[in-house]
């Protein structure tokens, strides 16, 4: 054997022997499904990002130790296209090709109950996010919600704004027409009148649009003091804000419908100024500052206000396995609802939702509301859902 | 809700989003009038035109009316490659064209997604003041676009009307062994027809980064757009994509600030099936001659 091989077959045991990975851990699959196409790619890439991050970690310590054996997670994602279709196809690709029991995502209501109407009956743990209240009820009971919907998040904003903008009175509701906006709209319409508000524009507009000023000025003619762009993607959530102010709107511009405050002001710029919306990721919180710490050493670029979301899904995940001492779908399940207490990037976990939905699987948490100012996000308040 | 100023309003917004439509319905109508091909990847140019665009302004620092046609020269040199080695040999072979361009602009999309990341991104306003003229109001920016959009219409058609290269590309649309027989190299006036209809792609691409956003899914509404726009005016006719703009425009504006958005976006579909029934050769456009 010559030198140079005698060299690489030490390096090679060498790097072996200082391996963090026992040598005989088994892999774990964690299935996702997140929309890796189209004009929701941002939220996919989220789910990636933050559910492999949340593996990163558990490798960096060796693997998950369970039940005396060593898992080395890993993750296999599928494309939804933010589609029933998709994420049906997803579901089964997850369960039937790669036999995942436990998958993170969807993100979205139609991707969701498609992947649910596979993964309930193979009695596969799904963590996901979608507004529509069929997601959740007591025969979903492999069905987890890891985000709040606006059903949870609504009442505390609107109070929140009557409070602190007490002189508004006519509120515009601007949703996508689309099967999230058609049932965020009735949420809002309510909330808003049952804290007195005058509801006097609602409008739904296609996906697709990119040009909001026929539509705004249609909205001017009305007298609004409040405009909130609901449910809207950041995709049009940003225009939105933008072309409000290019019009001459000068009043409240908010957003209820779900986070993105970071992404609109990426788009509207300048014109972002004053913009209140909400999140849920408070960095003052020293797990949630360690996470956006390793996120920017590994991805650099800004981190969508789902990204936190999947990767605390995945961190409960581990840790219930843990509790469970075991990997089997049944003891995960039945340990998630006692988590409660368990610190996460979002505070204490709590799991809510019977008196809504009908089973205690729908997380909870604070939300951070915050507000653009001199160009920079600024919180203004903490808020609890519970 | 039919006051002045809301009329007003209505149209001082249908002229500048027609200027939008006009821009991009220019190269489209015109790669399929001169090579017979309809070109999907044109929404995918334009998505290029916005991020040549933002590097030229963000990193390169060159001032917007320089960066702006710089850009759009830079993704018109670009799409030659296209041009030779997708479309060379689909030029009036309009259905493989069209799934051919269709891969491209997939594959554009998505390594554009790979290059410059999902996450949307806005061309810093250089022109933000904004403008009001009693209860009229016009943002600057929409100023820009529909100065730039009528000194672009007006020097395209310039060019095609009264030079020789536009003369040729009219002649070889129109006949092409006749051209070739006139003395006509049809190969390179195509070449160069591809380049100014990506070119114009990126140009409006450009503004429309700028006015809304970038991301590397931005092209798909404005090629949807271009669509509605020449079937129109006539596919092919560049007096028709002016018009076919102009109306969209107007008539998106003034339904939905009366009607509503769903409305709207109904309508333009209506008026495009209604075209197409009454008269599918478009308000421009020349009847398909039987062989």
């Amino acid at each position: 054997m010559n030198k140079v091989a005698k060299l690489l077959a030490a390096l090679a045991t060498a790097a072996l022997c200082l391996s963090p990975m026992p040598l005989l851990a088994k892999d774990l699959t964690i299935g996702a499904i997140g929309t890796l196409s189209g004009g929701a790619t941002d939220w996919g890439v989220a789910t990636q990002r933050g559910v492999q991050l949340a593996i990163d970690e558990v490798n960096a310590q060796g693997g998950l130790k369970i039940g005396g054996e060593t898992y080395t997670p890993h993750l296999i994602i599928y494309d939804d296209q933010y589609t029933g279709q998709g994420g049906a196809t997803a579901a089964t690709r997850l369960v039937n090709a790669d036999h995942a029991k436990f998958i993170i995502g969807p993100i979205g209501t139609p991707p969701t109950l498609a992947a649910l109407a596979i993964t309930t009956p193979a009695k596969v743990l799904m963590l996901d996010d979608g507004f529509s209240p069929k997601i959740l009820g007591p025969k979903n009971t492999y069905n987890f919600r890891i985000s709040a919907t606006p059903q949870e998040f609504a009442p505390a904003m609107i109070g929140w704004l009557k409070k602190n903008y007490p002189k508004t009175k006519r509120v515009a509701i601007v949703d996508p027409n689309d099967s999230v906006g058609q049932q965020v709209m009735p949420i809002l319409l309510k909330g808003y009148k049952a804290d007195g508000f005058d509801v006097a524009f609602t409008e739904m507009y296609d996906r697709s649009t990119k040009d909001f000023t026929p539509l705004l000025t249609r909205m001017m003619a009305n007298k609004i003091d409040v405009l909130d762009l609901s449910s809207s993607a950041p995709a049009e959530a940003g225009l939105l804000l933008k072309q409000a102010r290019q019009v001459g709107f000068k009043g409240v511009i908010i957003q209820i419908g779900g986070p993105s405050v970071e992404e609109n002001l990426a788009v509207a710029g300048p014109l972002a100024e004053d913009f209140i919306s909400f999140d849920f990721f408070n960095p003052d919180n020293p797990l949630a500052k360690k996470f956006g710490d390793a996120y920017a050493k590994k991805y650099g670029s800004t981190m969508s206000s789902w990204c936190p979301v999947m990767y605390n899904a995945a961190k409960i995940l581990f840790e219930a396995m843990h509790r469970a001492n075991s990997i089997d779908v049944d003891a995960v399940k039945a340990e998630l609802p006692k988590m409660t207490g368990y610190e996460t990037i979002f505070g204490p976990l709590h799991w809510g939702g019977k008196e809504t939905y009908g089973i205690d699987h729908q997380l909870l948490a604070d939300i951070v509301i915050e507000q653009v100012k001199d160009g920079k996000i600024v919180r203004r308040d903490v808020v609890s859902m519970y | 809700m039919l006051s002045l100023p809301v009329l007003a309003q209505v149209v001082v917004n249908g002229v500048n989003l027609g200027a939008i439509y006009i821009l991009m319905a220019l190269g489209f109508t015109m790669i399929f009038g001169i090579m017979r091909i309809v070109n999907f990847a044109h929404g995918a140019f334009a998505m290029l035109g916005g991020f040549a665009l933002y590097f030229l302004l963000m990193d390169a620092h060159v001032p917007f009316l320089l960066a702006l046609p710089l850009g759009a020269l830079l993704v018109g040199a670009g799409s030659l490659l296209a041009e030779r080695f997708v479309l060379r040999h689909l030029y009036h072979n309009e259905l493989q064209g069209m799934i051919a361009t269709l891969g491209l602009s997939m594959v554009m999309i998505y390594l554009a997604a790979i290059v410059f990341g999902v996450s949307q991104r806005s061309v810093p306003a250089v022109y933000s003041e904004i403008f009001f003229f009693g209860p009229l109001v016009v943002p600057m920016d929409r100023l820009v676009v529909l100065g730039i959009a009528a000194v672009t219409l007006l020097l395209f058609f310039l060019f095609m009307r009264y030079t020789k290269p536009g003369l040729a590309m009219r002649v070889a649309a129109q006949d092409l062994e006749v051209a070739e027989a006139q003395g006509i190299n049809a190969a390179a006036h195509y070449q160069a027809a591809f380049f100014i209809a990506s070119s114009l792609a990126a140009l409006a691409g450009g503004l429309i980064g700028q006015l809304y956003a970038l991301s590397p899914f931005m092209g798909a509404t404005p090629l949807m757009k271009s669509f509605i726009v020449v079937i129109l005016g006539g596919l092919g006719s560049i007096p028709g994509a002016a018009l076919g703009g102009l109306l969209l425009g107007m008539a998106e504006s003034s339904l939905t600030t009366f009607f509503g958005a769903s409305t709207a976006q109904l309508a333009s579909f209506g008026i495009v099936m209604l075209v197409l029934v009454l008269r599918p050769q478009g308000l421009f456009g020349h009847a398909e001659r039987d062989s």
